[in-house]
């Protein structure tokens, strides 16, 4: 098995015998290496929560950026290669202006995400239009926003795929973060039941200490749009879970 | 400066540089006025389709069918016409597919605006009236210049009889300097009348604007056409 894997994982556009991109499923599993990320959609609005890994007291904490405004309205939580995501990120931002700009109202989320997922599978070396990158993005993506069908999230991986979901976990924490979602979760779910629920799930997935600067919390509203938590609502947020 | 005339006619051969001469444009006339009210808009234009003092022919409808709820009025060159609407019918399409959902007024009104703007240095030569129903579903009226320069108005009349119309528009429908006028408030009726009186008007005076006008009454129950003969002189 081995053996046929490494003929066929040379090439990104390459399928093996049995009809798979090794190259897209590593990239996948370049995600699983990356830090863990939820997001979970409730009426009131959507939430997202990262683990941000601190390697060094030396380290400027604020400085990692894993939560990031797309759009008034639009959230987005990465996990994986951090470099790549800045591509992504930058290709949301574009389109969601030119989409402002050309039909002057806001894009909606499963758009923003179809134009994001668009960039994803721009890899190999296709002549036409340009490869925007040679190998796979890693990096996986929660999308949190409100346009006119109400809170939403959306999840994407390498592969450009992308689903909606009401809750989801991505990184390396993932399947169990995934599997405590799958209890807590309800439909009925208050925003600040979710809040608290991320960051219970997240407490249990981490390594380190769960603690204001090595976590970032998010609200995608209809009121408020998007609400980064500073550090004192981390605190307050912490102090609630057990 | 050296002789720029035809080296086999060298008697006809003048200092003066050759001019060349290229018209890309034609004017085919044609007005449109659109009224908005609370719960309604109508739009109306003539199916007269001219060239100077030569008629092409009497019945060319100048409405064209965005969406359920939003309607395009176009005069001037009708070559420009007929591509613009072409090019937005499949940009509309393309919008639908792309995201699920039919175009709204406002966002077709902005997507014509863009789509003008970017000919803004061979501009079409089209004096465009966008109407329908906004989110609220209150009528709105959007009207542009040839470069993309639009406005959101609750009348307007453009077109060739467009500067003879709208000061009746801005009397009858607008209340414009009056003094003790309450009422702003345009019944469906009212503006249907007020719209084939201006036409009747406007086939007067103009030569380009005239035969029939073709109404379209666009509420929350769909769009509904009308048309009405005016002068065929």
């Amino acid at each position: 098995m081995f053996l046929t894997r490494s003929e066929y994982d040379r090439g990104v556009n390459t399928f093996s015998p049995e009809g798979r991109l090794f190259q897209v499923e590593y990239a996948i599993e370049a995600i699983k290496l990356g830090s863990t990320a939820i997001g979970i959609c409730t009426s009131e609005g959507v939430v997202l929560a990262v683990e941000k890994r601190i390697t060094s007291p030396l380290m400027e904490s604020t400085t990692i950026e894993k939560i990031v405004e797309v759009d008034k309205h639009i959230g987005c939580a990465v996990s994986g290669l951090m470099a790549d995501s800045r591509t992504m990120i930058d290709r949301a931002r574009v389109e969601c202006q030119n989409h402002w700009f050309v039909y002057n109202e806001s894009m909606s989320v499963e758009s923003c995400a179809q134009a994001v997922s668009n960039l994803a599978i721009q890899f190999g070396d296709s002549d036409d239009d340009g490869a925007a990158m040679s190998r796979p993005f890693g990096v996986a993506i929660l999308f949190a926003g409100i346009d006119e069908k109400g809170p939403q999230l959306y999840h994407m991986d390498p592969s450009g795929t992308f689903v909606e979901f009401d809750a989801k976990a991505i990184g390396s924490g993932s399947e169990g973060a995934q599997q405590s979602l799958q209890e807590m979760y309800h439909r009925s779910m208050t925003l600040s039941e979710a809040t608290t629920a991320a960051l219970t799930i997240l407490k249990q997935v981490m390594e380190e200490k769960l603690n204001s600067s090595n976590v970032e919390v998010m609200t995608m509203t209809p009121t408020n749009f998007f609400h980064m938590f500073p550090k004192e609502q981390v605190e307050e947020v912490i102090t609630t879970i057990t | 400066m050296a002789s720029v005339a035809s080296p086999s006619f060298p008697d006809y051969s003048t200092q003066a540089p050759t001019q060349h001469m290229f018209s890309p444009y034609a004017d085919n006339g044609g007005s449109v006025v659109a009224i908005a009210g609370d719960d309604f808009v109508i739009i109306g234009a003539d199916t007269r389709l001219s060239a100077g003092f030569s008629i092409y022919t009497r019945e060319q409808n100048k409405l064209f069918r965005l969406t359920d709820n939003t309607v395009l009025g176009c005069a001037g060159c009708w070559c420009d016409t007929l591509t613009l609407t072409r090019i937005l019918k499949a940009r509309m399409q393309m919008y639908e597919q792309e995201h699920n959902k039919t175009m709204s007024t406002t966002a077709a009104a902005q997507m014509l605006s863009t789509m003008l703007y970017y000919k803004r240095f061979f501009p079409y030569y089209i004096s465009n009236i966008l109407v329908g129903l906004d989110t609220e579903g209150k009528g709105c009226v959007y009207s542009y210049d040839p470069i993309g320069h639009c406005e959101r108005a609750s009348y307007r009349a453009g077109g060739s009889a467009g500067a003879l119309l709208q000061p009746l528009l801005d009397n009858q429908i607008g209340l414009k300097n009056m003094q003790n006028v309450t009422n702003k408030t345009v019944s469906l009726d009212r503006a249907l009348a007020v719209v084939k009186d201006v036409f009747i008007s406007a086939a007067e005076r103009d030569i380009y604007t005239g035969d029939k006008i073709m109404i379209m009454v666009i509420t929350k129950n769909g769009i509904k056409e009308d048309s009405f003969d005016l002068r065929k002189d």
